[in-house]
């Protein structure tokens, strides 16, 4: 190859015109007779982030590690600025910048020095950027200390600086939060959304619902390996519906009335009932409840949050359904 | 660990010539103070030890101690120098960075390249200075003094026989992802084959045809033919041909480094790796 050609293949990851920055297109994994990611297809475009969720071992990790080239897919394809990443997989990496969820680098050697040893396999401007990534990360006063004296939220802060070195269009966050107090995640927070604000996408694996809430575009919801959900947060929790907090003494009377108004969804609460409903019939729920004696302290209407739906959406199968899996 | 096991390398080289001439000489003087009787053949022998320090018996005394420590030391080393990168995880990280996996492979073979030449070099440095200052302390003459050119070439062909060794003990680090497996194959393959392969040939020479595959006996037919010893040696006679040998051993590292290659390029790397 020729060196320019090689140079030009480094360093395209920010001068690429691509909207889409990453595509899958039915990735498949099994790790025996186990299915652990289910035909997933997904997309994330420059500026946005997009978030993955799913339980533990729904197949978030094994995703990721099929898009880095860490893990052969069984089937489908992953596409990295266009790039097949089973067939150009270090020119496609050259635009990913991409964070694990567990955050591993050289103990012996210091922050600074670990950052270094990963800007030279970049190349291009990489090593320049180590000092400012320091800064931006707040591991300036700290960069000449070893890794192994590091704690939790330093490594992960680390780990980030080290996505960035390569000036990625692509960065891919697992769990970036892990171990941060609450001051550093919401400086992650910040960090994630100015990415996209210089036009990278991003995509964050997180189990912290809320996080994924305030700075993701779109999600991306996937159980035992499949997308069951996607869309933008309000489609998604659209789909999970309005519902009123009804705080009523005689539960079982107030349900029975409801039901006879044609509500079907209604769940017991420690304080009276949660009731799926169209956040246009508070007045009729309360007249209702009034005109048959039953006085509610409070009717609350509640839009479904991201962790609602979640879990609704990841809710383990009843027993009766596991037999067909 | 690499410039400790280089320190350890020069520590041990003095370590022993002292300690050889300390233990000679007092053995030497006891008998000549009569407080032990002197052994049947006379004191002769221990002059003989003594002669081995001098600085013409470099190539064969001291490079053969800098092998004989030598040969584990690397072994321990290219088993750490991969297995390590699987136990912290920085393969997944560098993977995860773009590093290619056979650019990977390539570079950590290439550096326990170079590092086993620079261990044997300054090895064989320590070898030598150590038997000029131990001769000079205990009044041995330099004889012919160091013949460099024998020096680079016993220690060239030890160097070279510890290359199947090391190559073997990184595809056990690479396939079991610990340098503790890798370490353990090397030094148990080092010393049980040979042992094994010696007991074979004693038994009876036909059985050399067998074990002159194997990776002991060549590299005893590479280092043994540099030594004046080499005509003592019973079993001498049914080790391969040098250049047979020099073959089979790079033949062997050849295909502990493509197994490597084979088992790193088809693994699934995930959370550990």
């Amino acid at each position: 190859m020729h060196p320019a050609e090689f140079d030009l293949s480094r360093s395209y990851a920010r001068h690429v015109t691509e909207e889409v920055v990453l595509r899958t297109k039915g990735l498949v994994k099994r790790f025996g007779s186990i299915t652990a990611v289910d035909g997933i297809d997904l997309e994330v475009r420059r500026g946005e982030v997009v978030g993955l969720l799913g339980p533990n071992g729904a197949g978030k990790s094994t995703t990721i590690g099929m898009v880095l080239g860490l893990i052969t897919p069984n089937a489908g394809a992953a596409e990295v600025l266009g790039r097949d990443v089973r067939v150009r997989r270090e020119d496609a990496l050259a635009g990913v910048g991409a964070m694990l969820e567990v955050t591993s680098f050289y103990p012996y050697l210091s922050g600074r020095d670990n950052l270094v040893s990963v800007a030279l396999l970049r190349g291009g401007g990489a090593l320049a950027r180590v000092e400012p990534l320091l800064a931006r990360l707040g591991l300036a006063q700290r960069g000449g200390s070893k890794f192994r004296t590091y704690s939790l939220g330093m490594r992960q802060r680390l780990g980030i600086a080290s996505t960035l070195l390569g000036d990625p269009a692509l960065v891919i966050l697992d769990e970036p939060a892990n171990g941060l107090d609450p001051a550093g995640q919401r400086e992650i927070r910040e960090l994630i959304r100015e990415l996209a604000g210089e036009d990278r996408g991003v995509l964050l694996a997180s189990h912290l619902l809320y996080e994924v809430e305030q700075v993701c575009d779109r999600v991306l919801v996937i159980k035992k390996g499949k997308l069951i959900a996607s869309g933008t947060l309000a489609e998604v929790t659209r789909g999970g519906g309005s519902y009123f907090e009804i705080v009523v003494d005689d539960k079982a009377r107030a349900a029975q009335l409801l039901r006879g108004l044609g509500i079907e969804e209604i769940r017991e609460t420690p304080t009276g009932l949660d009731v799926v409903a169209d956040a246009d019939r508070g007045a009729e729920l309360n007249r209702a409840l009034a005109s048959a004696g039953l006085y509610a302290s409070a009717i609350v209407p509640r839009a479904s949050s991201l962790e609602d739906v979640f879990l609704e959406l990841t809710e383990p199968e009843p027993p009766s359904a596991s037999p067909a899996s | 660990m690499p410039w400790i096991m280089l320190g350890l390398i020069v520590v041990a080289a003095f370590g022993f010539y002292f300690l050889i001439w300390a233990s000679v000489n007092a053995q030497l003087q006891a008998v000549k103070s009569g407080a032990i009787p002197a052994p049947p053949g006379g004191t002769g022998q221990f002059d003989e030890v003594l002669r081995e320090i001098a600085p013409d018996r470099v190539p064969n005394f001291g490079i053969g101690l800098v092998s004989g420590i030598g040969s584990v030391m690397l072994i321990v080393f290219a088993a750490s120098h991969v297995g390590t990168e699987f136990g912290w995880g920085t393969f997944r990280t560098l993977l995860a960075h773009g590093a290619s996996r056979s650019g990977f492979l390539v570079s950590k073979a290439v550096s326990l390249l170079l590092y086993a030449l620079v261990f044997m070099t300054v090895g064989s440095l320590a070898a030598i200075g150590a038997s000029y200052t131990v001769s000079a302390i205990a009044g041995i003459s330099a004889g012919s003094g160091v013949d460099l050119a024998e020096v680079v070439r016993v220690a060239g062909n030890s160097g070279y026989t510890f290359l199947p060794y090391m190559a073997l003990a990184l595809a056990i680090a690479v396939w079991s992802k610990s340098a503790g497996a890798g370490i353990a194959a090397g030094l148990v393959v080092y010393f049980a084959e040979g042992i094994v392969a010696g007991i074979l040939v004693s038994l009876n020479k036909d059985y050399a045809q067998i074990v002159n595959w194997g990776l002991s006996r060549n590299a005893s037919a590479l280092t043994r033919t540099t030594t004046a010893a080499a005509g003592q040696d019973p079993s001498f006679s049914t080790l391969p041909d040098p250049t047979q040998a020099a073959i089979v051993l790079g033949l062997y590292t050849t295909i502990f480094l493509a197994l490597a290659y084979w088992r790193l390029r088809s693994r699934d790397v995930t959370v550990g790796g």
